[in-house]
């Protein structure tokens, strides 16, 4: 079964791409090599330089891949494998993709302007600023979901964060040789990579044992010096080596998903609400966009495709692959966790003593896996099975096991820091209106050391406290109301700018709308509620933030509705 | 009597197919390694941009108003900084809307 998914899954992406994509390319964007794209027509050697679509497919795909596709489909894994690769797969072709695609057109005819900038000049000025809010918020529950993954993580593999430890140790080396004795690259890489190895072989005999509370205060103070000493000491080197991590883990997932040749133990479909989100039944509509988020859309990617990727497209026939096939592979991702899971989470979870069964999974999945191997852990523990299921076996499971580990880890942590970075960005964005009647105030919170201990702070004090089936759809709601304004910024652009056919954008983006709306309405209303009985500050900041949110998508939408027919100069 | 293809023929196309996977394995290697590297780069480049930011600012500050070097050294510099000026120009155009390079560049997700 899992070499049958794994071919299907290839067969639709492909299938999909050539039919579906190339009609988006030629009704709805209209993508024409004869128009000079930014990279070449503003040209200057350093920000618009164009690149060659298989290095900048790299370049995207790198960017928009992470933590996120792999622990949103664990959790989805209650409603059953086929509900959970309905929604990657679906919600991959038919919306995500349409949306990268389109916020990275978008941008390319608007000479490399973000989605935030076409949102302005397309629907209103005010949108521009939503979206700095909506950013803001997104980082705060972003530290607060990673970070509880990463809590979770560290304490249910003790050899992990001393791996990640012994990397870091590695990656400042790396830094010293390759910009204090300034060796050979390919020298430095090699020496980075040995070490790299070397800290993985370290971390599973020596395991650091921790609370979950000591790790959470040692995050706070790592994210906070991480995100202030220069980017070439630590940050560069070591996400050179997370690199490699990646794609050696892509490579091995690929190859053992499909020669694992291994039923899927896992039921195929439990209930329409199953135990996900706090405790509660969370049904499959609107919930499953909350759960799911990056495998299948994510609005992150409509910045990071406005901003870099937009500036070094070298025709615009290349943007199909890179926009819409860079989240295709991203879905694939996804399919390989739920293809994992799925074929070998059950018996994981039976040898730790858990009392689930195929007939209870829809009542017990979530607890189960929370208990047993939570979060991201499901994924390394059932990885590192399919791996041993196949002509791969002569790796040792408990190695494999950290490889995956130290993946899903070093997104995780990279996200923690680097999120900073941003938050500590937005937040004076955010403030700028204080600057003129109240200097001082706006000068003190802009400070390079608050303005990054006010996210740290709130986001680690959420994964403090919280419950992590709160946060993680919480951030869900946050990243997917980005996608559905930027969708809808996509399709104005159809209608306005291209005059094309916008139903392949508008349906999606309404649709998205709806359930986006529904599904923060219900979480706020059935599932918050229970979480602020249980941890009043963490259940009503929560709160806060979603109904923050949910005026702001109100108003987004009105503004919408109002300008969309309007005529663009 | 029938004639046998020679076996060479047949290895022909098998070998060719052969040959052509092993081209684009290598392409995919060198094109993963271009990526990461370039990628690590991009992380620093974009410190060295603040860092040329300043530099500009202190040079060409004096016509907008910021102390500056003397005026007659920066008319001096003037003609050697025409891609500066122009980077300098676009970058100015773009300084409001940093927020989705930042993110480009961050690899938050």
């Amino acid at each position: 079964m899992t070499t049958i998914i794994v071919v299907l899954g290839i067969v639709v992406y492909f299938v999909l791409y050539k039919t579906y994509g190339k009609k988006l390319e030629t009704e709805v964007v209209k993508a024409d090599n004869s128009i000079e794209t930014p990279a070449a027509r503003m040209y200057d050697g350093v920000d618009y330089v164009p690149a060659k679509a298989p290095v900048l497919f790299g370049h995207h795909f790198a960017s928009i891949a992470g933590a996120a596709p792999i622990i949103g489909p664990v959790l989805a894994m209650a409603w059953g494998w086929v509900p959970a690769l309905l929604w990657v797969w679906f919600g991959n072709i038919f919306i995500g993709a349409v949306h990268d695609y389109l916020a990275l057109m978008a941008s390319v005819r608007y000479d490399g302007k973000s989605i935030q900038f076409v949102a302005s000049d397309l629907i209103t000025k005010r949108t521009g600023v939503l979206f700095y809010w909506l950013v803001f918020f997104l980082l705060i529950l972003v530290i607060a979901a990673f970070g509880a993954v990463l809590g979770g993580m560290f304490v249910g593999t003790p050899e992990i964060p001393s791996a990640y430890i012994m990397k870091i140790i590695a990656a400042l080396i790396l830094g010293v040789l390759m910009y204090r004795v300034k060796m050979n690259f390919t020298l430095a890489t090699v020496i980075g990579i040995i070490l790299l190895a070397l800290a993985i072989w370290l971390g599973s005999i020596l395991p650091i044992t921790a609370s979950k509370n000591t790790w959470y205060v040692i995050m706070f103070f790592y994210i906070i010096i991480a995100s202030a000493i220069p980017v070439n000491v630590l940050l560069q080197p070591r996400d050179y080596l997370n690199s490699w991590l990646l794609y050696f883990g892509l490579i091995i997932g690929a190859i053992a998903a499909l020669f694992s040749f291994h039923g899927f133990t896992a039921p195929a479909f439990t209930s329409f609400a199953p135990i996900v989100s706090g405790g509660k039944a969370t049904p499959y509509w609107p919930a499953i966009v909350l759960i799911i988020a990056c495998g299948s859309l994510s609005g992150f990617h409509s910045l990071v495709g406005s901003g870099t990727t937009s500036k070094q497209l070298e025709k615009e026939s290349d943007g199909l692959a890179i926009g819409y096939g860079a989240m295709l592979t991203e879905g694939f991702l996804s399919t390989l966790v739920v293809i994992s899971v799925a074929g070998f989470g059950l018996n994981l979870m039976v040898d730790k003593g858990m009392d689930i069964t195929t007939a209870n999974w829809a009542t017990t999945y979530t607890g189960a896996m929370m208990k047993s191997y939570p979060k991201a852990a499901m994924f390394t523990a059932s990885y590192a099975q399919m791996v041993a299921s196949t002509w791969l076996n002569f790796i040792p499971t408990k190695i494999v096991q950290i490889i995956a580990g130290m993946w899903v880890a070093s997104f995780a942590m990279t996200t923690l820091d680097t999120t900073n970075r941003l938050g500590r960005y937005t937040f004076s964005e955010i403030m700028l209106p204080l600057k003129s009647n109240h200097e001082g105030a706006y000068n003190f919170l802009t400070n390079r050391w608050i303005a990054s201990i006010i996210p740290a702070l709130i986001g680690i004090y959420l994964a403090w406290s919280g419950n992590f089936t709160i946060l993680w759809p919480s951030f869900g709601t946050a990243n997917q109301l980005i996608a559905s304004i930027a969708l809808l910024t996509g399709s104005a652009w159809v209608a306005k700018r291209q005059k094309s056919t916008s139903k392949f954008a508008l349906i999606p983006a309404y649709l998205l709308w709806i359930t986006v709306t529904a599904a923060i309405l219900w979480f706020s209303i059935v599932v918050l509620p229970g979480s602020i009985k249980a941890n009043p500050v963490t259940g009503i900041t929560v709160l806060v933030i979603e109904v923050i949110m949910l005026i702001m998508n109100f108003v987004f939408i009105i503004d919408f509705i109002k300008h969309k027919d309007e005529a663009v100069a | 009597m029938k004639r046998w293809p020679n076996a060479s023929l047949l290895l022909y196309p098998g070998m060719k197919m052969l040959t052509k996977l092993w081209t684009y394995l290598k392409d995919f290697i060198s094109g993963m390694d271009y990526v990461h590297r370039e990628k690590a780069a991009g992380i620093t480049q974009w410190e060295e941009k603040e860092l040329e930011n300043i530099f500009i600012l202190l040079l060409t500050g004096s016509f907008s108003g910021i102390p500056a070097p003397p005026a007659f050294v920066a008319a001096e510099l003037l003609p050697l900084l025409s891609r500066e000026i122009k980077i300098f120009n676009q970058r100015a155009e773009n300084s409001f809307d940093t927020l989705a390079e930042m993110t480009g560049l961050l690899d938050i997700d």
